[in-house]
């Protein structure tokens, strides 16, 4: 199946402000893809011209098919949008907010009232079809902004900073939300929240500074092996050199030091390799005092990408 | 179509679901009235000339307040990224919102028809000037709305939207008095973007299709160059 979204060097610029800078990236039908990144490193500008509300200053984007810039209203069926902060028609009745943006996305009149109470029964906003958007609480609103966005049912969802705002129970309930829709939807969301992206998304594209530093694929049969070492010994290079002699090591970063002993976190190709990696340390007379297996997660894959572009 | 029918209906609701509407409606009713029976009384005559000028001058201040809002609060609420990321038409947005203040302005229209009523009921008006300048005053407000509209447009702030809008359209009511300072052939430059210039023969009861052709075109001036600022992100 071709990819739903195809970014092709994506770049946006204000004044001598670089914030988006080249960006590439794919997304395949049904995948739940995140983009994660600190505040202000391009999540919403890239959401923003892949929807069409900006434009690139060089670069493609095309969704289904169709070229965004170019194909304007037709590619833009083919997405529904839920910008960030949910922003909603305040003086609206839920109803009558529900059947303008239907009717906006080209919904006949016939099905657009079957449209709506699918969509609100899935969303649970059924009883609160005749309240004012503006007397609902946050959760509600957030609710209200994905009804609109699935109201033509379209194959790509995008979702920007979904759970900013919301308490405990309300991000629980949109996550599971966004776990219900992956279903049937194709879906991009943003968050500068790790946990969260690695909740509900299968891949993960992180940013800084504009920039897509690199793509993590999230699940547990996927990481990266890798064997965290507490070792008494010095000095510490000496260390890293006896485990880098090892073959399959791929690579060990120092963590933190206690007086003689240190912790270090060993990148491998197999974890079998502790075995040999264990002998080679005790036969040059440093004492292994814990080693095991841990998950290379989400976590350290983005302080790993972001430590050398971090500004200081 | 149906897009642009659509935005018209929630343009027109917001309008008038807010208490804008009807400010707007009552102040101008109110102040158009005290001229109307003002003139009346002093002149005698049935005639509706200086209620039209009267009622150009009026629209000069209503308008903003009409136009501020409409890109400007969607901008700041954040609801225009909703609209121009919907499959519509940038162009269907602007129509709908310019539709929208001119069914306001019709409508102010249609109740002043009230003051021409009146004379017939008490006297013999020349119904000529009074169809030519319901038409110029038609005219007049549709170049308004289009200019306000684009400098809605450009801003998030609906006071800097009033502020601007208010500013050019005296200026460009008032323009033709500097014409007379100047030399040829910069007096007709100037005199040719007056406002007022253009609306007199309107209100008097002469229509040339110069004057038609200018406020048409100010109008589509206004609606590109608003579809333009939209476009401009």
């Amino acid at each position: 199946m071709p990819p739903v979204i195809v970014a092709d060097r994506l770049s946006k610029r204000y004044g001598a402000h670089l914030a988006v800078d080249s960006v590439s990236f794919e997304v395949a039908a049904g995948e739940v893809m995140g983009l994660l990144g600190p505040n202000g490193s391009g999540k919403t500008t890239i959401l923003r011209m892949l929807t069409g509300y900006l434009r690139p200053s060089s670069g493609t984007v095309q969704v289904a098919g169709l070229d965004v810039t170019q194909a304007g209203p037709a590619a833009r069926r083919y997405i529904g949008y839920v910008p960030e902060d949910a922003p909603l028609y305040t003086q609206m009745r839920v109803h009558e907010f529900l059947v303008f943006m239907g009717r906006l996305k080209g919904l006949a009149r016939s099905s657009l009232h079957d449209r709506i109470t699918a969509v609100c029964q899935r969303l649970e906003l059924l009883p609160l079809l005749r309240t004012a958007i503006g007397k609902l609480s946050r959760g509600y609103r957030q609710r209200v902004a994905i009804a609109q966005a699935l109201l033509n049912n379209p194959p790509l969802l995008i979702l920007d900073e979904p759970t900013n705002g919301l308490d405990p129970r309300q991000i629980i309930e949109i996550r599971q939300l966004i776990r219900t829709l992956a279903s049937t939807q194709t879906i991009l969301v943003t968050s500068h929240i790790l946990s969260e992206i690695e909740k509900v998304a299968q891949r993960a594209a992180i940013l800084l500074n504009g920039r897509l530093l690199g793509m993590h694929v999230l699940g547990e049969s996927t990481t990266t092996p890798c064997l965290r070492l507490t070792v008494r010994g010095q000095p510490p290079a000496r260390v890293q050199a006896c485990m880098l002699a090892v073959a399959e090591v791929l690579g060990v970063s120092q963590e933190e030091t206690h007086g003689a002993v240190t912790a270090y976190l060993v990148q491998v190709q197999h974890p079998h390799v502790a075995e040999p990696l264990a002998a080679a340390l005790v036969a040059q007379g440093f004492g292994v005092l814990e080693i095991r297996t841990v998950r290379l997660d989400l976590e350290t894959v983005f302080l790993q990408l972001t430590r050398s572009e971090a500004p200081v | 179509m149906s897009s642009v029918c659509t935005l018209l209906g929630k343009e027109i609701t917001a309008l008038f679901a807010s208490p804008i509407a009807y400010a707007v409606i009552a102040v101008f009713l109110l102040l158009l009235g005290y001229a109307f029976t003002a003139f009346l009384f002093l002149n005698k005559t049935a005639t509706l000339v200086h209620i039209f000028f009267q009622a150009a001058v009026l629209f000069l201040l209503v308008v903003p307040v009409l136009t501020m809002r409409q890109f400007a609060e969607e901008r700041k609420s954040g609801t225009l990224e909703l609209l121009l990321t919907a499959p519509v038409r940038e162009f269907d947005i602007v129509l709908a919102k310019f539709l929208a203040c001119m069914a306001v302005n019709v409508l102010l229209l249609a109740l002043s028809l009230t003051y021409a009523l009146v004379l017939q009921a008490y006297g013999q008006p020349d119904w000529g000037p009074i169809y030519s300048g319901y038409l110029g005053l038609m005219l007049f407000t549709g170049a308004l709305v289009a200019l306000g509209l684009t400098i809605s447009a450009l801003t998030a702030n609906q006071i800097v939207a009033a502020t601007i809008s208010l500013g050019m359209f005296l200026v460009l009511w008032m323009i033709d008095t500097l014409g007379s300072l100047l030399p040829y052939p910069f007096d007709n430059m100037i005199t040719s973007i007056s406002l007022l210039a253009h609306f007199t023969p309107f209100a008097t009861g002469a229509m040339y299709l110069s004057d038609v052709g200018f406020f048409l075109s100010v109008m589509l001036l206004g609606l590109f160059l608003s579809v333009r600022a939209l476009a401009r992100r």
